[in-house]
């Protein structure tokens, strides 16, 4: 039996009389790699935030490297060696990697003055510790996310620490990178550091964790060896029922004209010479790593970033988008990747965020919108999509992460648009949500609509789309039609290197 | 080198000497020592204020209450002073000032933490305060009599010049106080783990509280020193000006702040520097005494201030989006 690090008891949490936390006991021992799986609301993030001293259980004890506890304080926390990498990964975008790196050093140890060597060094140290290079004098704002995540680990290892706590790290890194934090990983167990590895990315967990820990509506209903456990039997506890992830229903789209009909359409230095066509009732995919000019494609088809020539066919008719109110009008929808910065008003209403791209069409002739038809519009929406949420008057910002992306969803589906590009839809999204989003996809385009979902995520791409186009480099190097490619000639493609 | 080039102080620097060449070929007296000392008073007190915004501005809030503490603070330790019969100098004035300017600081402070509330939702009601204060329970009118020690203040200098229209002049014995702020302030923003702090606040509050820092602590010390340099701006514009005014500075919250902004600090925190506010200052006394010299009318000036502040904060915010778009997937990055 290896050496116990960190033990916790009878952990009870409530807000405002939810319990969002219930009698959750479980440990984490030296040099482990721990997976908790969770869907949103399950108690993860409570749980992550109470190791960290940041929130007081209401009931249970805490005992790190054997010292007992009835709660920490976010400097206990740290002395004991806990480091806990947010999904934000809590860097300050307006400081240099070096301060980002070297700060908390100086801060943990009480100091009053900054000596800016000791941060210099101590964030070369850092770094090599990870054994990467970024340049020190970089703004933190102004790197990659993979790159970002560096800093954060590195600033963890610095601390000392003997837990870190990754909190979904892997949302936002591409395939490539994902391995690259595995490796990473990997290289701190066998320094004894032990991992909180936080995700509902269950094959992930199942890569990387020992042994995994379920969560479901504040309890723990799992906890066992990853050895001999499959990915079925984890989405069985964590959503508590049984999900259905290969029997979408597929139909091909008929022969008929195109819906969107794009040639050769270029923006230096995002994409050039891309020419494809989107039929009714098709899904297409499009893919690629980060950088391949995938985002900049779809922000251009909704006149974001207007491309610099090409043309664009809309039903057999050349249409120009160079404003997005051009892409609203033609009935372009599009659902953006990061949906907490652009795709909602997270401190206004549900029904607000919902009804606003159609405020147009539902106001009356001199432009007020009757609060009786923008409640029927959004609740229509609200159930329509299970959006879980006792009020559509709420803020968008009392949803979890699932339920605010259908909120996007619903925004623009409100405005039934003929044509919806979807930017990474699931990114961030428990399994029992994605399974629905994928339905929902489905289901649309059955309806008709032409969709364009751009992803990374390959299963998805492979369960959803009829068509997926490879990218790289700004240009389409690849077509595959779903029937005729698997996962593994997909994923082989993606992260082909140069050729 | 190249990083000092692209700097926003180095741009303002040049700005600076453009608009002084322009307007000195225009009218040649402008560049004279009497015209440079003068600009250097002018703008001394709006510079020491300065540094107390530009340490609230980084920290991502905003203070219009400062004003109003300058004209508290100066204006009670003077109907004070006066009432024991004090008959020394500043020494005195700008201790008791200060002591005022703290704990007017440390009271906003306790309102905000307290509270949890923007300094700048407290701030509007907190300038309305002192004003009020002075008019009622210290006087209404301008006090014109000075103690001994302060008779002749203004014609303190350090370097003395005879000017042949401005009689003699000089470098003001005041800018010693800014130089040693300036210094101090430039140490507390660079080394210190409370200026840290407020660039780490202004980057992202949550993150810093994460990280550690004492956000309260650091909120305190912030508006304690704002106060008290606000404190010592009123203190040495008084005696300067041979008058102590309850309601000095009055409307000038948001030219001063402008001037900050000018320097370069972003309103929305996390950015600015001790030399890029001094120099922001500058610029907008040189531009108002300058447009005097080639005889535009205060109106005028008015609108050409207004029209800098607005150049000084697009010319930025397009920079930026360019390099933003640059930099929004480069496709180098993937190799």
């Amino acid at each position: 039996m290896s050496e116990e690090l960190l033990r916790l008891e009878h952990i009870s949490k409530r807000f405002a009389g939810v319990k969002a936390l219930d009698d959750v006991s479980f440990n984490i021992n030296r040099g482990e790699v721990r997976g908790l799986v969770g869907e949103n609301g399950s108690g993860k993030s409570t749980m992550i935030k109470i190791i960290a001293g940041v929130y007081e259980p209401d009931e249970g004890d805490i005992y790190i490297n054997g010292n007992h506890y009835k709660r920490l304080t976010p400097i206990v926390s740290i002395r004991e060696g806990i480091q806990v990498i947010y999904q934000d990964f809590s860097l300050f975008p307006n400081l240099t990697v070096a301060e980002n790196i070297g700060i908390n050093r100086v801060i943990s140890k009480g100091g009053r003055v900054v000596n800016w060597q000791e941060i210099y060094e101590a964030a070369k140290e850092g770094l090599s510790r990870v054994g990467t290079d970024i340049p020190l004098d970089a703004l933190a704002g102004e790197l990659s996310t993979a790159d970002r995540q560096i800093i954060a680990i590195a600033r963890a290892l610095l601390e000392d620490a003997r837990l870190i706590i990754m909190d979904e790290p892997t949302t936002a890194l591409t395939q490539r990178e994902i391995e690259y934090l595995f490796k990473t990983i990997k290289s701190l167990k066998a320094r004894s550091i032990s991992i909180l590895f936080v995700s509902h990315k269950l094959n992930e967990i199942k890569e990387i964790a020992d042994r995994i820990l379920i969560f479901r509506d504040g309890k723990k209903v799992l906890d066992q060896e990853a050895k001999g456990l499959d990915i079925k039997t984890m989405e069985y506890y964590m959503t508590g029922r049984e999900i259905d992830t290969s029997s979408i229903a597929y139909s091909e789209p008929e022969e008929t004209s195109p819906l969107l009909k794009v040639e050769n359409l270029t923006l230096d230095p995002y994409f050039s010479g891309v020419s494809f066509e989107l039929k009714p009732k098709e899904v297409l995919g499009i893919t690629g790593l980060l950088g391949s000019g995938r985002t900049e494609l779809a922000l251009s088809l909704f006149g974001e970033l207007p491309a610099e020539s090409g043309k664009i066919w809309l039903e057999g008719k050349e249409v120009s988008i160079t404003r997005i109110p051009d892409a609203i009008e033609k009935e372009i929808g599009y659902v953006p990747e990061d949906r907490i910065k652009e795709g909602l008003f997270l401190e206004q209403s549900i029904s607000n965020n919902i009804i606003v791209t159609i405020a147009d069409r539902i106001a009356s002739k001199i432009g007020v919108i009757s609060n009786k038809t923008k409640l029927k519009t959004a609740e229509e929406w609200v159930s329509k999509l299970e959006i879980k949420t006792p009020s559509v008057e709420n803020p968008v910002s009392s949803l979890s992460g699932g339920n605010q992306q259908r909120v996007v969803l619903a925004k623009w589906l409100a405005g039934n648009p003929k044509i919806l590009i979807l930017n990474g839809p699931t990114v961030g999204v428990d399994v029992g949500s994605k399974a629905a989003i994928h339905e929902l996809i489905r289901d649309l385009a059955k309806q008709g609509m032409g969709i364009i979902l751009i992803s990374d995520d390959i299963p998805e791409l492979i369960q959803t789309c009829n068509r997926i186009l490879l990218m790289r480099k700004g240009k389409v190097v690849e077509s595959f039609r779903r029937e005729e490619t698997s996962e593994e000639e997909l994923h082989q493609h993606l992260i082909a290197p140069e050729s | 080198m190249k990083k000092l080039l692209n700097s926003h102080e180095f741009m303002m620097f040049i700005i600076l000497i453009a608009v002084s060449i322009v307007i000195g070929l225009k009218n040649p007296l402008f560049f004279s020592a009497s015209t440079i000392f003068d600009i250097v008073r002018g703008s001394l007190v709006y510079c020491i204020m300065g540094l107390g915004v530009l340490m609230v501005l980084i920290s991502g809030n905003v203070d219009v209450s400062f004003v109003a503490i300058a004209a508290m603070t100066s204006y009670s330790t003077h109907m004070l002073l006066l009432r024991l019969g004090y008959t020394g100098g500043m020494g005195l004035y700008l201790a008791i000032a200060i002591l005022f300017g703290l704990l007017a600081g440390l009271a906003m402070a306790f309102i905000t933490t307290q509270f949890d509330l923007p300094i700048f939702y407290v701030s509007l009601g907190y300038q309305t305060l002192w004003y009020g204060f002075n008019l009622f329970f210290i006087g209404r009118a301008m006090n014109f009599s000075l103690p001994q020690g302060l008779v002749g203040y203004y014609s303190r200098f350090l370097i003395k010049v005879k000017d042949p229209v401005a009689g003699e002049t000089g470098l003001h014995i005041s800018v010693i106080y800014l130089l040693i702020i300036a210094i101090f302030v430039w140490w507390l923003l660079k080394y210190t783990t409370f200026g840290r702090g407020l660039y780490a606040m202004g980057g992202n509050r949550e993150v810093a509280i994460r990280a550690g820092f004492n956000v309260r602590r650091i909120t305190y010390l912030m508006l304690a020193l704002n106060g008290a340099l606000a404190a010592v701006a009123g203190v040495i514009q008084d005696a300067y000006s041979r008058s102590f005014n309850p309601v000095l500075f009055m409307g000038q919250d948001l030219d001063v702040i402008a001037a900050v902004v000018i320097g370069g600090t972003a309103i929305t925190g996390g950015r600015g520097s001790v030399i890029g506010t001094i120099l922001g200052v500058l610029l907008i006394q040189i531009l108002n005494r300058g447009l005097i010299f080639l005889g535009v009318s205060a109106e005028w000036q008015r609108m050409v201030v207004g029209l800098v502040l607005i150049i000084f904060v697009s010319v930025p915010a397009v920079i930026e989006r360019r390099q933003k778009r640059l930099k929004y997937s480069p496709m180098e990055k993937e190799e």
